[in-house]
């Protein structure tokens, strides 16, 4: 499979899930677990270009993948748009289930540029988060959405 | 949260699928996995073998069949859910799909995989049942279509057999003058159903219910049609009252739980409600 | 995002780059060379006997390593699991592993040790246990007939009672010009912070000694419990805590057998052992709370002045844990915000076969407001008078602070007209009133939907234990490190105590670190819980910033041979006050003087008193009538946490904790079956607001300052919580009030299921016509 541009092969037993083979095997700590039954979205990643929560996935199906997690995002010390806006507008406070949301955050950008508020809620519907009560989250969303248009205008 | 040991085949063809299917006893199909990955987890369903179908090739499409619409088994619910002929031609699936989950479960869940996972609080069936469709599955005795009447036989269980694998949903085309919604009743939007009805309904002139099917889940063990309204209707004008009257009949047949979430008499009062309302939105909705 | 201090608005909080980069540490995070994993075997059974347990199907598992038994526990001389000298609840011995019997669904009853992570539930699995069935207690009132008595030792099930009085409340309810009877509650809810517990234990033979990094909202804390369940000396136990995914009470509030049981396996086995909770145990046995009902007898006068409050609260505790005070909480701040000349306040705490009850974010200031602010509004509306006017008749006026409440509590400063002026001045206020009205207008023409606007106003006392500690360092190179008892988890303190210290310091914000969570590092602290660190532990870094400042001029006063007086600190450098633009000596050069190459100061600040913030809350919501769903519109917040520190991480709190509110009055629910079986225990089954559920909330400011505390500041962290209860219900029930029917729901949550059967249940038809 491919992690962040990176190739990689390895064994896993087939009930190893998915979430555990990118935290224990790849030690990419950035993907994090909060439930056991595919509700929290805390684990959420890029699997093909679409997101999906790893726990829910065995690590055997993503044979062959092109899979990006949390640590792929910036390149190098340049953080992605997505994380400067969450920074910029509080979006995060004990930043356990943000990894998963900045992923669902890139993947509702991805494909809608330009999201009114409902479709941001809808967008993050999966990723549950305790501490923020998601006001921030949707106006960093928002900020994160401005700002990469901005940069697609300037041909960037 | 770790499943119970297993053995895991990727087969690259049907027949292969197939053929392990037929050697394993206790082997079960993975396509998505975001409903039986959930129960393996929590250790409530253990299959020894799973036979992963995602690889195999010409399992995922839409296509617009001379008097249905095809759906490969393997089309995730976000392909269905943006798909402009089914949002067009069957838009209570359009509706059932964009209900499912959230967006991670939606990229990964296959409609094949929600159909034969059987659980009526799902969205999928209710529809599906409702707009009459028909399962195609492929076994070691070749293909064979079963009717959406046919298909679901039990809470979690299905007619397709061990050893067979779904291939295609087949969706017969509504007649002109059709409209058809999908509404459900959830805590939150995208838990499980406490109750969810599906209506597909054709006019004639002088806006006669020529035809009505009207489907609800979470209320027995498997999606359930509401013959009564159905005949009740039928034939006659469709206004508030013939509505109304309807909804009330709508629950003839239901069996729905109590549980944690709500109380018997709370989903039978919300099958009415819901019937009523779905029944306006696909009325609403004839061309 | 705007600082307090006129910190830049790019860079966030410091905490933020680890966090959005993906390289927090989190207790699960950590990995150690052959660590091995802890797995506990919990009872199936509520109340039931062990009869025997056996390991020898598990210990054919090459992956089985090791076993503990309650016995084992009892053998090692561990102590029983700690409880809270305060407020003298009732000893209950119980253990980390039960022994003899178990006393809820999910409790320990053996655990054991696995090589890998894959097969640990496996060998759970593996260990075979027999159990006698006893008589279960599910409810208080089971309780109270005593159906069975949990602890042999005690004669019936009443864990702690309490009781506040003032004046003669009979006198004056009998006297009464109005009096309302209600029957409120809150079913029993869980924090569910996204992180689950963790602990990772390594022991060193040599030493003697243990490494722990543990995900808690106290080192010092766990710590304690550790040394004195252990019975072994503090300085064995090196506890260390980095990045906390949330806690909300859950992780700093009882002593788990879990930490206790890494650090017993690691000993035996020399073996590192971590030990992740799933979430399912999570929800069966990290500390839940509410489950507080309440029968409430409030009078007023013919003014509708209120003269007496009566309350009989009672909580279902669970089998009991370490803190059993949440429903004494409750009583003491009851009154709330206004002036009660007659109370009588009695609470009564039942020992039940559930998971200890333990604090939940609010830890019974939730209950109390919304006992007082449910009462409140039942009885305006059937005295006809506005909500908002009720409560401008009896709540203290900023002249009266400070005000002492005749039960215990003397408030320091608010300005309650204020909190209800700019509420109700605001244009979103106005904007509601014309969309209630609009709404009811389309309810009469056949649209199944009504409206509700809900007050509710908030008094909270923080700075619970009033004290923290603080050391802070001056170092050659000129760079400030802060270290604090407090231990944040999501709360922004590494930036707020930055801060604080910078502001003190005359430096920039990105010269101060501020470390936290070892206590090698820190020798002595309390933590974080109760909305206390911008309070204790923002106090004592301002206090040992002050004194550092001191020291620091006192030398440079020798250094330079000019008065002490004369000199001050300001952007990174020692100034005369007369010419602050003219540098004496740069903080740098002045630190590379010192004999040691560095300076610092200690602080154990000690409050006087706590201080009391305020708030005003408003909830917006629609109610299906046909369905019974609620959809929350939109939410209001005059918030008053005195001097905030930084407004950004304020409102953080505020909105986090509004929704947390919000989902323990619509959604949330531990349910447990007749048998003791929690039918709630995954995420499935609990439900806790996503994004879809939850509003935009809209925070308006005022700063009362704090007379009591060194930074001005009011603790914030659970202010969010304690309001939106009642504001909630009381939208929901003036939504219904517009139905005519005259039923109320007092009992929170109210989810749909619930209000349909008060309707039903009081003979309102199923789909009542506009």
């Amino acid at each position: 499979m491919r992690i962040n541009g990176r190739e990689y092969s390895g064994m896993a037993e087939p009930r190893t899930l998915l979430v555990n083979f990118i935290r224990d095997d790849l030690n990419l700590t950035g993907t994090h677990i909060g439930c056991d039954t595919g509700q929290c979205g805390a684990c959420t990643i890029m699997m093909n270009g679409r997101t999906v929560k790893s726990c829910m996935v065995l690590a055997v199906q993503a044979q062959g993948a092109d899979i990006l997690t949390v640590e792929g995002l910036a390149e190098g010390d340049k953080l992605h748009p997505i994380q400067k806006a969450f920074r910029q507008n509080h979006g995060l406070q004990c930043g356990y289930c943000t990894p998963g949301l900045l992923m669902s955050s890139l993947f509702l950008l991805q494909r809608n540029p330009n999201p009114t508020e409902d479709e941001i809620r809808r967008g993050i519907e999966g990723n549950l988060c305790r501490c923020t009560g998601y006001v921030n989250v949707v106006m960093s969303i928002k900020a994160a959405a401005k700002s990469m248009q901005e940069n697609v205008g300037k041909g960037a | 949260m770790i499943p119970k040991k297993f053995d895991y085949y990727a087969p690259a063809s049907l027949n292969e699928a197939i053929q392990l299917l037929s050697e394993n006893g206790e082997a079960k199909v993975l396509a998505g996995g975001q409903s039986l990955l959930t129960l393996m987890k929590m250790r409530l369903a253990s299959p020894n073998v799973l036979v992963d179908i995602s690889k195999i090739p010409n399992l995922s499409y839409i296509r617009e069949e001379g008097d249905h619409l095809a759906i490969g088994a393997l089309t995730t619910h976000d392909t269905i859910e943006h798909s402009p002929a089914i949002k067009e031609k069957f838009t209570i699936l359009n509706e059932a799909v964009s209900k499912i989950g959230d967006q991670q479960i939606r990229n990964q869940g296959t409609i094949g995989g929600s159909a034969c996972h059987a659980d009526p609080a799902a969205d999928p069936p209710t529809a599906l049942r409702v707009v009459d469709a028909k399962f195609v599955a492929q076994g070691k005795k070749g293909e064979r279509v079963v009717p959406a009447q046919d298909f679901f036989v039990d809470i979690f269980a299905t007619a397709v057999d061990h050893d067979e694998v779904l291939t295609e949903i087949r969706l017969p085309y509504l007649p002109p003058k059709s409209g058809s919604a999908y509404v459900k009743h959830s805590l939150r939007e995208h838990d499980p159903a406490i109750v969810n009805v599906g209506t597909v309904l054709t006019v004639g002139d002088g806006n006669v219910c020529k035809d009505l099917r009207i489907g609800f889940g979470a209320a027995g063990p498997t999606p359930l049609r509401a013959t009564s309204a159905e005949q009740h209707l039928r034939g006659k004008t469709f206004d508030d009252k013939t509505i109304a009257e309807a909804a009330e009949k709508a629950t003839e047949g239901a069996d729905p739980p109590s549980d944690v979430h709500s109380s018997r008499e709370y989903r039978l009062e919300m099958i009415k409600v819901l019937t009523r309302r779905s029944l306006k939105i696909a009325l609403s909705r004839v061309k | 995002m705007t600082a307090n201090s006129g910190d830049d608005e790019i860079q966030g909080r410091v905490e933020d780059l680890r966090l959005i980069t993906g390289r927090g540490r989190y207790v699960d995070d950590l990995k150690l060379e052959k660590q091995a994993y802890l797995g506990i075997v919990r009872s199936p059974y509520a109340h039931a006997k062990i009869k025997h347990i056996d390991f020898s199907k598990a210990r054919k598992s090459p992956d089985f390593i090791s076993s503990l038994t309650g016995e084992d526990l009892l053998k090692e001389g561990v102590l029983p699991i700690t409880q809270d000298e305060w407020p003298q609840q009732r000893r209950a011995k119980r253990y980390h592993i039960a022994v003899d019997k178990v006393r809820f669904a999910g409790e320990p009853v053996a655990a054991i040790l696995s090589r890998k992570k894959n097969s640990l539930e496996d060998l759970i699995e593996e260990v075979e246990v027999e159990y006698e069935a006893l008589p279960v207690v599910t409810s208080i009132e089971e309780s109270k007939q005593g159906k069975a008595i949990l602890y042999e030792e005690w004669k019936d099930n009443i864990s702690l009672t309490d009781e506040a009085k003032k004046g003669d409340a009979e006198k004056a309810i009998s006297s009464a010009a109005y009096v309302i009877n209600a029957r409120e509650g809150i079913a029993r809810q869980a924090s569910a912070p996204i992180e689950p517990r963790a602990v990772l234990v390594a022991y060193d033979k040599v030493k003697d000694a243990y490494e722990v990094w543990a995900t808690v909202q106290s080192v010092h804390g766990l710590q304690e419990l550790l040394a004195s369940e252990l019975q072994a000396p503090k300085e064995k136990f090196h506890v260390r805590a980095m990045d906390v995914g949330g806690g909300f009470g859950s992780k700093g509030s009882q002593s788990y057998p879990e930490p206790l049981l890494a650090c017993l396996f690691a000993r035996k086995t020399l073996l590192p052992v971590k030990w992740t909770a799933t979430r399912t145990e999570e929800l069966l046995e990290a500390a839940s709370g509410r489950d507080e009902y309440c029968d409430i007898t409030l009078a007023c006068d013919e003014d509708g002045k209120i003269v007496a409050l009566k309350a009989r609260v009672e909580c279902d505790a669970g089998v009991s844990g370490t803190h059993n005070h949440m429903s004494s909480l409750t009583i003491w701040m009851m009154p709330g915000p206004y002036k009660i000349p007659n109370l009588d306040l009695k609470v009564g705490v039942y020992v039940t076969n559930k998971a200890p009850l333990g604090p939940v974010r609010g830890a019974g200031g939730p209950e109390a407001c919304y006992f007082i602010e449910r009462a409140v509004d039942i009885m305006a509306r059937m005295m006809g008078l506005d909500p908002i006017e009720f409560r401008r008749r009896n709540i203290i006026q900023p002249k009266e602070f400070p005000y002492d409440n005749g039960i215990g509590s003397v408030y320091d400063g608010a300005n309650y007209p204020l909190l209800l002026d700019t509420l109700v001045e605001s244009p979103s206020y106005k904007e509601l009133l014309q969309w209630k009205s609009d709404t009811h207008s389309k309810f009469r023409g056949g649209n199944p939907v009504l409206a509700g606007l809900g007050i509710a106003l908030k008094l909270q006392g923080t700075g619970a234990m009033l004290t923290e500690t603080a050391r802070v360092v001056l170092d050659a190179a000129g760079r400030i490190t802060v270290y604090t008892g407090s231990m944040p988890h999501g709360q922004g303190l590494e930036t707020t105590l930055a801060q604080l210290a910078a502001e003190e310091l005359g430096v920039p914000r990105d010269r101060v670190t501020v470390v936290w969570g070892d206590t090698a590092m820190i020798h002595d602290g309390i933590g974080t819980f109760a909305s206390r660190s911008a309070v204790t532990g923002g106090s004592s870094v301002v206090d040992a910033s002050r004194k550092l400042k001191s020291k620091l001029l006192a030398r440079a006063s020798k250094i330079l041979k000019v008065d002490e007086k004369s000199l001050a600190v300001r952007d990174e450098a020692i100034v005369n006050v007369a010419n602050p633009n003219t540098t004496l000596l740069t903080l740098k050069e002045a630190a590379k003087k010192l004999p040691s190459g560095k300076i610092s100061a200690s602080s154990k600040f000690k409050l006087r008193s706590m201080t009391y913030s305020s708030a005003a809350h408003l909830c917006a919501l629609t109610l299906d009538v046909e369905t019974c769903k609620v959809n929350i519109t939109k939410y209001l917040v005059v918030e008053d946490c005195g001097r905030m520190i930084n407004k950004a991480i304020v409102e953080g709190q505020l909105h986090g904790g509004v929704v947390h509110g919000i989902g323990g009055a619509l959604m949330e629910r531990l349910v447990y079956d007749n048998e003791g079986n929690p039918l709630a225990s995954t995420f499935m089954d609990y439900n806790i607001p996503s994004a879809l559920e939850t509003p935009n909330i809209e925070i308006f400011h005022q700063e009362t300052p704090s007379t009591i505390t060194l930074n001005s500041a009011k603790g914030v962290g659970e202010s969010g919580t304690i309001a939106s209860y009642p504001a909630v219900i009381n939208a929901l029930n003036d939504a219904l009030a517009q139905m005519g029917t005259g039923i109320e729901v007092s009992v929170a949550p109210a989810t749909p299921d619930a209000i349909f059967s008060a309707l039903t249940a009081n003979g309102v038809p199923a789909r009542p016509s506009a």
